[in-house]
C-alpha cells in the first residue's frame, strides 16, 4: 500500500489562521442545501439552523467549551461530535467529558469509546436520563443528517489541515456510516464521493484503471456527452476556437493536455475534411501530443488505433504521440516534438496546472502556438487557493451543480445510469481534485498574464454553436453567458464550463 | 454649380449604339423600358460611383470626367454622372444628419432629364433622403438574413459535428469491449460463463488482503459473485484482463438471467437504440436492462 508521504506533508499549513476565519465559511456549504435541485427537498426545517449554530459554535470554540449546550435540540449530532472530541484538538483518543451538560447520558469512565458502535438508543444507556433520549430520537428521525454530513466532511477536511489524521480517519469512518452509498440529493452523493477522496488520501489507494473500469468510464461518457451539453459545449467551442485559428494550414498541431477518450479529435478532423473539400484542396495534415498521466495506457491505445482509423477514413494525414506528465514536469515543452511549418494549437485544462503548476506557460511563446485554448470544467478553480477546506467546500458546491443538472437530464426512469456517470466520470475527477486540494496550484491568469497570453474572443460562430446547442438539449436550466473574453456554460446561473482563446 | 442638363438630344445621341436593355461588359447598365431610356442606377453602380467618388477625394474633389474615367463603366456618360454627382452632393449634404449615411442606394432610378430643375434641388434631395432611409431598411433586411443563413450554416455545422464525436464514441467503446474481451473465454453459454466466474471467485478470495473497503453502488440485481468480484478487483487484484472482462459485462448486463454471452455483447451494443440527443428518449436501453431483475 501506497504510504502518501507527499500528500501529508503538503496539508501543512497553519490551521490557526483558518480557524479564526472558518466561522464564515459553513454558511456557504450549508447554505447549499438550500440550492435548487429538481427533486424537492425533503424538508429543510429549523433542525438545519440549529445544526449551524452548533456548528458555528464548534468552531468558533478554540477552547473546547460548549456554551451552546443550552440551546441544543440536536442531541445526537452534539453528543457523538462531542465525543469524537471535535471540540478540542488536542484529544487524540475521544475521552467523554462529563463537566459541562446534564443532557448527557452518564458513561462509565472506563468505556472504551468506539465511534463506530456508537448508536444512540436506549438499551444502551445505564442511566436513564430519558429525555434526552427521546429527544434524541425525535430528532434523528427529523432527517437532520440532510446536512450536518457537509459539516463533518468540512471537520474532516480541517483536520487533513491541520495534520490530525487520526481525527480525519475517526470522523470518515463515522461519516462512512452516514453516507454509505452514493444515494440521495445530489449534495449528498457528491459529499459521498469527497468522502471516499479523503479516506482514499489516509489509505492512499491508488485507484489503478482497470480494463472494465474503462469500458465503463467510456460508456458513462457516451452518455454524458448525449444526455448533457457539458461535453460537447467543451468539445466543440475548443474546437470552433481552433478551426479558426489554424484555418488553411496544411500542418496542424495540436498539444492536448486533457485528451479524455478522443471524441474531441474525430469530431475535428471531421471539420477539417469537409473544409478541405469544400474549398477543393488538399487535407490538412493533423498531428496530437496528447500529455497524459502514467496510468492511461489503456486509454492511450484505444485512443490511439481510433483516431488513426478514423483519420483514415477520412484521408488526412494523422499522427498522435503520448507523452507522460512526469516526463513533461521534468522537461516542459522540450519533451514535445515540434516541427517547423506547423500551426500549433494548445488545449488546455486545469488539472495539469494543479498538477505541475503553470510554470510551463512561460515556455509558450517560444513555439508561438496561433492559439491556446483553455476549457475549465473542473470548478472555475482560479488558482491559488488559500485552503483545504475552501478546495472541498468549493469543490462540493462544483460536482453538486453538476449531479444536478445531470439529474435534470434523466427522464425519471433508470437512475442508474446517472450513477454510472457520477460512479466513473466525476469520480476520478473529485479524487484528483481533493489530491490537488491540498498543494497551493498557482493563480493560473496570473500566469497567463506573465506569460504574455492575452484574451481573444470567441467568435459569432462559438456563440451561435453554443445557442443552437442548449435548443437541442431539452433540459430547462442551461444557458450560456459571455464573460469578457469567456464563454460560461451555466446551470442555474452556477458555472460549469467556462471556455477561453488566448494568444501570445 | 450645374447647368441644368438639358438636351435629351445629347442623351439620345450616346444611346444609340445600344439596343438591348444590357450593355456587353462589366458591369452592366441598366437603362429601363421607357421610350425615353433612362439609366437606372444600381446598387453595384451606385457602388462604384461611390468608391470612385471617394478614391478621388471626396465628392467635392471629384468631377465627372475623373469619375467617369476611374469608374471605367462602358456606356456611362458625363451627361449620367454629372447628374448623379449632384444629387449626391445635395444627398450628403441633407444626410449628415443620419445615423448611418448609407451609400448603398439599392435601386435609385433617376430620371435624365431635370424636367423642373428650379423645383429644387431640395426635392431631390428628399427623394435621396427616403431613398437612404429605404435602402437603410433593405440593408437591415439583409443583415437579418445573413444571420439567419449564418445561423443555419451553425447548426449544419454543428449536426455534424455532433454525428462524428458520436460515431468516434461508438466505435471506440465497439472497440475497447473487442479488445478486451478477447483474453476471455469468449463462450456463449451462460454455464461456462458462471464456471469461469466461480473459478474467479476462487482466486479472487485467496488473493485478497481480508477487509477490503466496500467500494460498490447500491446494485441490488447482481448476484453475489459478481459483486464480490467487483468489491474486490479495484483495490487489490492487479490488473488481469481475464477477470475484468467477464465482470464487465457482466455489471453492464446487470443479472446474469440475461442469455447474452461475452461474444454477443459487442453486437447487442450495436443494435440497441442510441440514445438521442434532444429527442427525449435519453434513457440508454443498456441501463434498463441492468435494472430489471
Amino acid at each position: 500500500m501506497k504510504v502518501p508521504c507527499t500528500t501529508t506533508q503538503a496539508h501543512q499549513p497553519p490551521s490557526l489562521k483558518h480557524r479564526a476565519t472558518s466561522f464564515n465559511e459553513p454558511k456557504s456549504v450549508l447554505d447549499l442545501g438550500r440550492s435548487p435541485s429538481p427533486s424537492p427537498a425533503v424538508n429543510k426545517p429549523t433542525p438545519k439552523s440549529e445544526v449551524s449554530a452548533i456548528s458555528e459554535s464548534l468552531f468558533q470554540s478554540d477552547d473546547g467549551s460548549l456554551h451552546s449546550v443550552d440551546q441544543i435540540l440536536n442531541l445526537e449530532d452534539w453528543v457523538w461530535m462531542r465525543e469524537l472530541g471535535l471540540h478540542d484538538d488536542s484529544t487524540r483518543i475521544p475521552q467523554f467529558n462529563h463537566s459541562d451538560s446534564q443532557l448527557l447520558p452518564e458513561f462509565p469512565p472506563s468505556h472504551s469509546f468506539v465511534p463506530d458502535d456508537f448508536s444512540l438508543s436506549s438499551d444502551q444507556f445505564p442511566n436513564e436520563s430519558f429525555n434526552s433520549v427521546a429527544l434524541s430520537n425525535d430528532f434523528h428521525h427529523m432527517n437532520n443528517d440532510d446536512f450536518n454530513f457537509v459539516d463533518v466532511l468540512i471537520r474532516a477536511a480541517d483536520c487533513f489541515e491541520s495534520n490530525e489524521l487520526q481525527l480525519a480517519d475517526v470522523i470518515l469512518e463515522r461519516l462512512n456510516h452516514q453516507l454509505p452509498y452514493p444515494t440521495g440529493k445530489p449534495l449528498q452523493r457528491a459529499a459521498f464521493y469527497f468522502k471516499e477522496a479523503l479516506l482514499g488520501l489516509l489509505t492512499g489507494s491508488t485507484r489503478s484503471t482497470h480494463s472494465s473500469d474503462v469500458i465503463q468510464a467510456i460508456k458513462a461518457y457516451k452518455n454524458f456527452a448525449n444526455v448533457s451539453p457539458i461535453i460537447m459545449f467543451s468539445n466543440f467551442t475548443a474546437n470552433q476556437a481552433i478551426l479558426e485559428a489554424v484555418d488553411g494550414s496544411m500542418f496542424v498541431h495540436v498539444v492536448d493536455f486533457d485528451i479524455g477518450f478522443g471524441g474531441q479529435w474525430a469530431s475535428f478532423m471531421r471539420e477539417v475534411a469537409d473544409r478541405a473539400e469544400s474549398r477543393r484542396v488538399n487535407s490538412p495534415s493533423l498531428r496530437i501530443t496528447a500529455v497524459v498521466p502514467e496510468e492511461y495506457a489503456i486509454e492511450s491505445r484505444l485512443i490511439r488505433d481510433n483516431l488513426n482509423q478514423f483519420a483514415c477514413e477520412l484521408k488526412i494525414g494523422f499522427d498522435i504521440e503520448f507523452v507522460l506528465v512526469r516526463t513533461f514536469e521534468l522537461l516542459s515543452l522540450k519533451a514535445i516534438r515540434f516541427i517547423d511549418g506547423e500551426k500549433t494549437a494548445v488545449l488546455l485544462s486545469p488539472a495539469i496546472f494543479q498538477r505541475i503548476g503553470a510554470g510551463f506557460l512561460n515556455d509558450l511563446r517560444q513555439i508561438s502556438p496561433h492559439v491556446v485554448v483553455l476549457v475549465d470544467a473542473e470548478g472555475m478553480t482560479e488558482g491559488g487557493t488559500p485552503s483545504f477546506r475552501r478546495s472541498v467546500i468549493d469543490g462540493l458546491e462544483f460536482y453538486s451543480t453538476v449531479m444536478e443538472s445531470l439529474e435534470a437530464a434523466s427522464v425519471g426512469g433508470s437512475e442508474d445510469w446517472i450513477r454510472r456517470i457520477e460512479n466513473f466520470l466525476l469520480r476520478p475527477k473529485i479524487f484528483a481534485a481533493v489530491e490537488a486540494a491540498g498543494r497551493r496550484a498557482p493563480p493560473w491568469r496570473e500566469a497567463f498574464a506573465a506569460a504574455g497570453l492575452r484574451a481573444v474572443g470567441l467568435s459569432q460562430f462559438a456563440d451561435f454553436q453554443a445557442e443552437c446547442l442548449l435548443r437541442k438539449v431539452q433540459v430547462r436550466g442551461f444557458h450560456v453567458a459571455k464573460l469578457q473574453a469567456e464563454m460560461v456554460l451555466c446551470w442555474q446561473q452556477r458555472a460549469l464550463v467556462a471556455t477561453s482563446a488566448w494568444r501570445c | 454649380m450645374f447647368s441644368a442638363i438639358g438636351s435629351g438630344v445629347g442623351v439620345h445621341g450616346d444611346f444609340q449604339g445600344l439596343d438591348g436593355p444590357h450593355l456587353a461588359g462589366d458591369p452592366c447598365l441598366v437603362l429601363t423600358t421607357d421610350p425615353k431610356p433612362r439609366l437606372r442606377w444600381t446598387a453595384e453602380l451606385h457602388e462604384r460611383f461611390v468608391d470612385a467618388v471617394t478614391q478621388l477625394g471626396g465628392p467635392d474633389k471629384a468631377t465627372p470626367k475623373t469619375i467617369m474615367r476611374t469608374m471605367a463603366v462602358k456606356g456611362l456618360t458625363l451627361y449620367h454622372l454629372k447628374s448623379h454627382l449632384q444629387k449626391y452632393r445635395l444627398g450628403k449634404q441633407s444626410c449628415k444628419d443620419l445615423p448611418d449615411n448609407s451609400k448603398d442606394a439599392s435601386c435609385l432610378a433617376e430620371s435624365q432629364d431635370t424636367d423642373s430643375s428650379a423645383s429644387s434641388s431640395s426635392k431631390i434631395a428628399q427623394d435621396l433622403n427616403d431613398g437612404y432611409h429605404v435602402t437603410e431598411a433593405l440593408r437591415v433586411q439583409m443583415e437579418v438574413q445573413r444571420r439567419l443563413h449564418d445561423q443555419l450554416e451553425v447548426q449544419r455545422r454543428l449536426q455534424l459535428r455532433i454525428e462524428a464525436q458520436g460515431k468516434y464514441l461508438q466505435s471506440i467503446l465497439e472497440k475497447a469491449c473487442k479488445v478486451l474481451n478477447d483474453q476471455a473465454a469468449a463462450t456463449a453459454g451462460l454455464e461456462a460463463a458462471r464456471e469461469e466466474l466461480s473459478e474467479l471467485a476462487i482466486k479472487a478470495s485467496n488473493d485478497s488482503n481480508g477487509l477490503v473497503p466496500v467500494d460498490a453502488l447500491k446494485v441490488p440485481s447482481i448476484s453475489e459473485l459478481a459483486v464480490s468480484l467487483e468489491n474486490k478487483n479495484p483495490s487489490n487484484l492487479p490488473a488481469r484482463f481475464g477477470d475484468c472482462s467477464i465482470d464487465s459485462c457482466l455489471t453492464s448486463n446487470g443479472s446474469l438471467v440475461s442469455p447474452m454471452g461475452v461474444a454477443s455483447q459487442a453486437a447487442a451494443m450495436k443494435k440497441r437504440p442510441r440514445p438521442l440527443f434532444g429527442n427525449g428518449d435519453s434513457v440508454p436501453l443498456e441501463w434498463m436492462i441492468t435494472n430489471s431483475g
